[in-house]
C-alpha cells in the first residue's frame, strides 16, 4: 500500500519548508517506511490517518516527528559540513586573535540530541588546536531527558558511528565499549550535558562565543523564534557567532543580527548597539 | 552460575579461554543481531525476544572465529523464513526468481555481519572465516555457548555464540 | 559526469545492495567476488572512482586488494572504501593505514552510504534522503 499523490505531495512540502530537504518524487515508500513508527506510536494504524490527522490539525509536536522521522537528522555526525568548516576555517582563527591565551572558548550546542553535534564541534576543535580540553568548554542542551543522558555517556551504537563520521576521527577519537563506541575521556571532558526548554527563560549559562543552534527555530511560530533568538543573544558575547539551520535565518525575524557569508553557510552576529 | 566458577577454575588450572558467557552476555549479541536487521533486513523489522520452537527443517548458517577465543555464530531459522529473509534483505534489488544459491547466500551474509560484531566484543586479535551454510551447524559446546532466541516477523530465529571442542589437549583435568 | 564504481564483495545478496544504492545515487556499477576479480577488472581499463571493498572474501581480502591498488600509481586516484563486518578499532587502522580512505561498518544503511560519499566529495547527485 502506498500514500496517495496529494498526502506524499503535502508530507513533500512540509519536509521542504522545515528543513530544506527536498524528497524526490518515487520516495513514497520510505515517507511511509519512515512515518509508520510514528503514526503507531501515536496510536494511529497507518501514515494516512497520520498525515490526515496532522493536516487537519497541525500541532508542533507532531510536524517536529515528523520532520524528524524523515530527515533523520539526529543520528548524523558532520550534518551537512558547512557549519563545521566554518567553524575550523574562519571562526575559530577570529577568536584565537581576538582573545587572550589564558581564555577559554565557551561553545553553546543548543538542542544537541544525542550527543554527536556537541563532541563534532570538541573533535573539530581537539585536532584544531593544540591543548583544546584545557581552553574550550561546550555546553551542550536539549529539551529531552534521555537525549541529555545519552550525550552525557558518549556511548553509540554502530549504526549511528556510520553516520557521517570520518573514520580516521572515529579511530583517534573513539574506543569500542562491547556493541558501542565511546568518545575519548578528553572529548567527554570537554562536554558538559544539560536539561534545557528554549521556549523558556533560559538558565545561566555563558556568555557563549558560539552558538549552534541548528534546526530548532523551524518548529516555533514568529513571536517564539523572536524570544528564543532574544534570550540566545543575551548569552552571547558582543562579537559572537550563531549557526542555524540550512532552512533558517534571522532575516526577517529579529532584525538585532548581521549576516556573514562564510564559505557555502551563513553565520549569524549580534548587531552592535541592537 | 556453574559456568562462571567452572570459568574460574578452568583460569587457574592453566591458559585456557574463559568461558563464553562472560565474554559476551545475551544482550549484547541480541543488540548486535537486531542491529544487523534494523539496517539491512529493513527498519521496521524488529525482532520480539521470545523463543519458540524451530520448526523441523531448518537451515543454519556461521562464521568461525579462530583467535583468543575460538568457537562459530551460528545463525538458525525455518528454511521457509530463510526464504523470506532473503526477499527481504535484497528488498527493491532482488532479482525476479530468488534460488536456492540467494537464500544460502543472504542467510550467510547475515551471520558474517553478525558474526564480524560479536568478534569485536570478544577477546582479539582474531579472525572470521568465511561464511558456510548447511542443514547440520558445527558441533560446539553446547555448554559453553550464549544463545539467543527471537521471533521475526513471527517466526522462530536463534543466533548461538559457542565456543568449540577444539584440540584442548591441554586441558588440565579438574 | 558519470560516477564509476566497483563493487566488490564475495555475497552477491550484498553486492546487489551497494550496487543498488550507488546506483541510486548516479553511479554506474560493475562488481566482483573477490580482490583478485577486483583487479583483473582494474587491469582490464575499466578504472572507478570508488572501490566499495570487503574484508573476508576467498582468493584475494579486501586488505591485500587495498595493497595492491596502493602499489599502483595509475590506481592512485581511486577511492578505496572498506564496507566490511570487521569491526575492531585495531581493524579500522589496519585499513587507513593500508590506503583505504573511507571504512563502512556493516550493518550499514543507505543513508551511512550517502554520508560517507558526501564526505568523499563523491555523490553526484542533489540526493535527499
Amino acid at each position: 500500500m502506498t500514500l496517495t499523490a496529494t498526502r506524499f505531495d503535502w508530507v513533500r512540502q512540509l519536509v521542504h519548508r522545515e528543513s530544506a530537504i527536498v524528497l524526490a518524487p518515487g520516495k513514497e515508500y520510505l515517507v511511509e517506511a519512515r512515518l509508520l513508527p510514528v503514526a503507531r506510536k501515536m496510536g494511529l494504524t497507518d501514515v494516512d490517518q497520520l498525515v490526515d490527522q496532522v493536516r487537519t490539525r497541525p500541532r508542533p509536536d507532531d510536524t517536529r516527528q515528523i520532520v524528524e522521522a524523515l530527515t533523520t537528522n539526529e543520528t548524523s555526525w558532520f550534518r551537512d559540513g558547512d557549519p563545521f568548516t566554518a567553524l575550523t576555517s574562519t571562526v575559530l582563527p577570529a577568536l584565537q586573535s581576538a582573545r587572550g591565551p589564558a581564555e577559554r572558548l565557551q561553545i553553546w550546542s543548543a538542542a544537541c540530541s544525542s550527543g554527536q553535534e556537541p563532541y563534532t564541534i570538541a573533535m573539530l576543535l581537539e585536532d584544531a588546536m593544540p591543548h583544546a580540553a584545557t581552553r574550550v568548554s561546550i555546553t551542550a542542551t536539549d529539551l529531552s531527558r534521555e537525549m541529555v543522558e545519552r550525550t552525557r555517556a558518549g556511548r553509540f551504537t554502530q549504526l549511528e558511528v556510520n553516520r557521517g563520521l570520518p573514520a580516521p576521527m572515529l579511530v583517534r577519537h573513539f574506543q569500542r565499549a562491547g556493541s558501542e563506541w565511546e568518545v575519548s575521556p578528553t572529548l567527554r571532558r570537554m562536554v558538559g550535558a544539560r536539561e534545557c526548554n528554549l521556549a523558556a527563560p533560559l538558565p545561566r549559562m555563558g556568555p557563549f562565543d558560539v552558538v549552534y543552534l541548528r534546526n530548532v527555530l523551524i518548529y516555533f511560530d514568529l513571536p517564539t523564534k523572536q524570544a528564543i533568538l532574544r534570550r540566545v543573544r543575551e548569552l552571547m558575547r558582543p562579537d559572537g557567532w550563531l549557526f542555524l539551520g540550512a532552512a533558517e535565518t534571522t532575516l526577517g525575524v529579529d532584525d538585532s543580527w548581521s549576516r556573514v557569508v562564510v564559505g557555502r553557510t551563513s553565520v549569524y552576529r549580534p548587531l552592535k548597539g541592537a | 552460575m556453574s559456568d562462571l566458577s567452572d570459568a574460574g577454575l578452568r583460569r587457574r588450572a592453566g591458559d585456557l579461554p574463559p568461558a563464553t558467557a562472560e565474554l559476551v552476555d545475551e544482550a549484547t549479541v541480541c543488540e548486535i543481531t537486531e542491529q544487523a536487521w534494523l539496517a539491512l533486513v529493513g527498519e521496521d523489522e524488529v525482532l520480539v525476544p521470545l523463543p519458540a520452537p524451530l520448526p523441523a527443517e531448518t537451515l543454519s548458517s556461521w562464521v568461525e572465529i579462530v583467535g583468543p577465543w575460538t568457537g562459530a555464530v551460528v545463525l538458525t531459522c525455518g528454511r521457509d523464513t530463510a526464504l523470506d529473509l532473503t526477499r527481504a534483505l535484497l528488498g527493491e534489488h532482488a532479482p525476479q526468481e530468488v534460488e536456492q544459491e540467494d537464500v544460502d547466500d543472504a542467510l550467510g551474509e547475515l551471520a558474517n555481519v553478525v558474526g564480524g560484531n560479536v568478534k569485536a566484543v570478544l577477546p582479539g586479535p582474531s579472525v572470521l572465516g568465511l561464511p558456510e551454510v548447511g542443514t547440520t551447524p558445527p558441533s560446539g559446546r553446547e555448554a559453553d555457548s550464549v544463545r539467543v532466541a527471537v521471533l521475526w516477523r513471527g517466526s522462530p530465529l536463534t543466533v548461538r555464540v559457542q565456543s568449540v571442542l577444539a584440540e584442548r589437549e591441554n586441558e588440565v583435568p579438574l | 559526469m558519470t560516477v564509476r564504481a566497483l563493487v566488490i564483495d564475495d555475497s552477491r545478496a550484498m553486492r546487489r545492495i551497494v550496487s543498488g544504492t550507488l546506483e541510486g545515487f548516479g553511479y554506474e556499477t560493475r562488481q566482483a567476488g573477490h580482490g583478485q576479480e577486483a583487479l583483473d577488472v582494474l587491469h582490464e581499463g575499466w578504472v572507478p572512482d570508488l572501490c566499495t571493498i570487503d574484508w573476508n572474501m576467498p582468493v584475494m581480502d579486501g586488505l591485500q586488494f587495498v595493497n595492491a591498488v596502493r602499489a599502483n600509481p595509475a590506481w592512485r586516484p581511486v577511492t578505496l572504501m572498506m564496507v566490511t563486518s570487521e569491526s575492531e578499532h585495531g581493524q579500522i587502522v589496519r585499513a587507513l593505514a593500508a590506503g583505504a580512505h573511507e571504512y563502512v561498518i556493516k550493518p550499514f544503511t543507505a543513508d551511512a552510504i550517502r554520508d560517507k560519499l558526501a564526505l568523499l566529495g563523491l555523490l553526484p547527485q542533489e540526493v535527499s534522503l
